[in-house]
């Protein structure tokens, strides 16, 4: 996003090798492009082009083969009056924010459990990683069966043990959501702990011994020392938590589909079933291109308050 | 933050140039005699679909010498489809479900078909080529095969509760309580279902399912009116009584398989293998697999029990699409001419599993000569006698959509008021018919 970060190194620190030449060391300014090129082709071709041709379809009709017709904001306006683009709206940002506190809660105290250096922890680590490795398809079915709505399901019996339910989970309009933030939370924990892991690792040891030894409790510890250290991590955490929960399809998708009574439907399902299935593709990528405005601002925001804090 | 935006701006500016490149216009295409044809197909790749429909290009093949190369696709196939319309580099053949007709001629991506040009169309049955014709009358594509809905029911369940097969909606409802509360599998628990429904929403299954009821009942999704044009009819006494039945099956009388309402077809056939649900409405494409799956003895195929008003089935079919583009369009037409004739027909249905024509629209064909399974003959009465298709507007996708949405939100939530959710889709319907240029003022 910024132009600091983006920007190639001007020179490499200079070294006094025995061997390498100071000149070829420097280098030109275009042998890190040179480098990144391959990167940035693929990136054109199968990012930038598709997500420039969404806008321009965005203001068109797409009728792929007699040819698109110019219609202007017809399809914004269409698509921001609809009731069910606004629901679908207000629908992901319910799930975006229950799947980004859900998993950082989750994911900052599976971190805090499995911090340290023993064998048996990197085992343990490997384990509950394993929800982000498995392919969400298989995740989906997976919640589906444990999910079933009678009280011989898997989740049910369990209510059923503390006197319970049965819930109706994805198949109640009531409880829909919250079934498919839960599966969010369950896949996206394991990630959000890798990263708090790396940046518990970046804390100075000497500040929790100083704690220690002036007389802190674990707690003091936890609230003094490792948040205050782990402030960039949670910058970083809460835009990759909130760009993905915008974007949530596939559990949505194959959970329930935006049922029952569009209870689920998030932006994602909405514009596939407008752009693929009832084939308006130009209105579906009016609603792609609304998507991606919410996502950059928040990102943008998110970016502004973190420099105004570190400033 | 003041460059960053910058940067931004930027690259929008340079994404609306990019994108600002437009094309138009279906292009001419010289015609070459000698072209292989590419086909596509929506079925399972490596599946017998694809087996049959290969057995079937062969045949082709051999008595014309016409080369064709055979493509299977599943997922996502009109999307798919349409990224080969950007190219404008279609396949030649398209053998697609015949309710697509609407979307793929409102995309320009068929050619019309000049019936005299393709011989043995005068051969089909009438209520299978009306399903190729589009709204403005005219024919866009020939239906090879057709098939319409019947009851399947689990035989050994129904002996055990003494009931008869159903011939009235009050026999239906009152077998599909018996099998929900009599534990007709006997395993000493309540974990049995009467009817098994796909009631989710993806590609609009709740609606395609319920229509087999909502004709049956008098109802309809939209009607005709004298100029042509449609008006919503869900409101209407009999669909809202249609619907009422339907969704007490869910809410009051509970014999409708629990998680109904997010189920698309792949759990929902499970559910019926599996001994969980004892009745099921659905093609004949289904047989092959729960005759191996639970046993040709284990179930019954019967025609629907008469609703309010008789017993009318959804109707469906696979069209062969000539594509527009094509290089060679007189191989287009015998292709699509091989495929209806008497030859063709019967060699699409060969075959225990690997069969491409369900049930023949040639009238001349008699699926008995080469099916001797009495089950065919079931499907094959209910389609020539029960069976109606969807109707031609140009896009019935939204219409299915729209009225998927509400059922399933009706079976889904039991306290949501009927009159009120139909009247609401009314008016959806009536925007999306509109917006297709075929509403009734």
């Amino acid at each position: 996003m910024s132009v600091k970060e983006a920007a190639p190194p001007r020179a490499a620190p200079r070294q006094h090798g025995q061997t390498a030449k100071p000149r070829r060391r420097s280098g030109q300014w275009w042998v890190p492009w040179l480098f990144l090129a391959p990167a940035l082709i693929l990136f054109l071709y199968f990012k930038f082009i598709p997500m420039a041709q969404a806008v321009s379809m965005s203001v068109q009709e797409v009728r792929p083969y007699l040819g698109n017709t110019w219609v202007g904001t017809a399809n914004y306006s269409e698509i921001l009056s609809s009731d069910s683009f606004r629901s679908a709206m207000g629908n992901t940002i319910v799930l975006a924010i229950g799947q980004t506190f859900g998993s950082m809660v989750l994911g900052f105290g599976l971190a805090l459990l499995v911090e340290g250096q023993t064998r048996k922890l990197t085992f343990i680590r490997s384990a509950a990683f394993l929800p982000v490795v498995v392919p969400l398809a298989v995740v989906a079915e997976l919640w589906r069966i444990m999910y079933h709505p009678t009280s011989d399901g898997l989740l049910n019996q369990l209510l059923g043990l503390i006197g319970l339910g049965p819930s109706g989970f994805i198949n109640d309009p009531d409880t829909s959501l919250a079934s498919i933030a839960v599966t969010g939370i369950w896949r996206g924990a394991p990630y959000d702990m890798m990263i708090f892991l790396a940046g518990l690792a970046g804390i100075d040891r000497g500040l929790y011994e100083a704690a220690t030894v002036d007389g802190a409790s674990t707690r003091q510890r936890i609230l003094h020392v490792t948040l205050p250290g782990l402030r960039p991590v949670f910058a970083i955490l809460f835009v990759l938590a909130a760009v993905r929960g915008f974007r949530s399809f596939t559990e949505v998708f194959l959970l329930t589909n935006g049922g029952p009574n569009g209870s689920t439907e998030v932006v994602m399902t909405l514009i596939y079933k407008l752009g693929l299935e009832q084939n308006r593709l130009g209105v579906g990528s009016a609603g792609a291109v609304l998507l991606f405005v919410a996502t950059l601002v928040l990102t943008v925001c998110v970016q502004l308050l973190r420099r105004r804090r570190t400033a | 933050m003041g460059k960053a935006l910058t940067w931004v701006a930027l690259g929008m500016g340079a994404v609306l140039v990019v994108g600002g490149c437009g094309t138009s216009g279906a292009p001419k295409v010289e015609q070459d005699s000698k072209a292989p044809l590419e086909l596509w197909t929506r079925t399972t790749p490596g599946g017998d679909g694809e087996k049959g429909m290969k057995k079937l290009a062969a045949a082709f093949e051999a008595k014309t010498g016409q080369k064709i190369q055979v493509t299977a696709i599943f997922d996502d196939f009109e999307t798919k489809l349409s990224q080969r319309a950007a190219q404008k580099d279609l396949p030649d053949i398209v053998m697609n479900d015949s309710s697509q007709l609407g979307t793929m001629v409102s995309q320009g991506i068929v050619r019309e078909v000049d019936l005299s040009k393709v011989p043995g169309t005068d051969q089909l049955l009438e209520s299978a080529l009306s399903s190729a014709k589009a709204g403005d009358g005219k024919v866009y594509g020939v239906p090879y095969s057709a098939q319409a809905s019947a009851l399947l029911i689990r035989k050994d369940w129904r002996a055990k509760t003494g009931l008869p097969v159903p011939k009235t909606w009050e026999q239906f409802t009152a077998l599909a309580k018996a099998f929900t509360t009599q534990d007709p599998d006997g395993n000493g628990k309540s974990d049995t279902y009467g009817l098994a429904v796909p009631g989710s929403t993806k590609r609009g299954y709740a609606s395609w399912y319920f229509s087999n009821f909502l004709w049956a009942a008098g109802g309809d999704f939209i009607a005709k009116q004298p100029d042509g044009h449609y008006k919503p009819a869900m409101s209407t006494p009999e669909s809202t009584a249609a619907v009422k039945w339907f969704r007490d099956l869910a809410c009051t009388d509970k014999v409708i398989q629990p998680g109904a309402a997010t189920m698309d077809t792949p759990p929902t056939n499970e559910t019926f293998e599996a001994g969980k649900t004892g009745m099921y409405v659905v093609g004949p494409y289904l047989m092959p697999r729960f005759d191996k799956s639970l046993g040709k003895d284990k179930y019954e195929v019967v025609p629907m029990p008469k609703g309010a008003k008789d017993s009318t089935v959804l109707a469906e079919g696979g069209s062969v699409y000539l594509m527009a583009g094509s290089a060679n369009e007189a191989a287009q037409n015998s292709f699509a001419s091989y495929v209806i004739s008497p030859e063709g027909q019967k060699l699409g249905m060969e075959g225990d599993k690997a069969f491409s024509v369900q049930l023949p629209v040639n009238k001349s064909v008699d699926v008995t000569t080469v099916r001797d399974d009495p089950r065919w003959k079931v499907y094959a009465d209910v389609y020539r006698d029960h069976a109606r298709y969807a109707p031609s507007i140009p896009n019935w996708t939204p219409i299915r959509q729209d009225s998927a949405d509400t059922i399933n939100a009706l079976i889904a939530d039991c306290g949501l008021n009927l009159e009120t959710e139909m009247s609401t889709l009314d008016g959806k319907l009536s925007a999306a018919l509109s917006k297709q240029g075929v509403g009734a003022s």
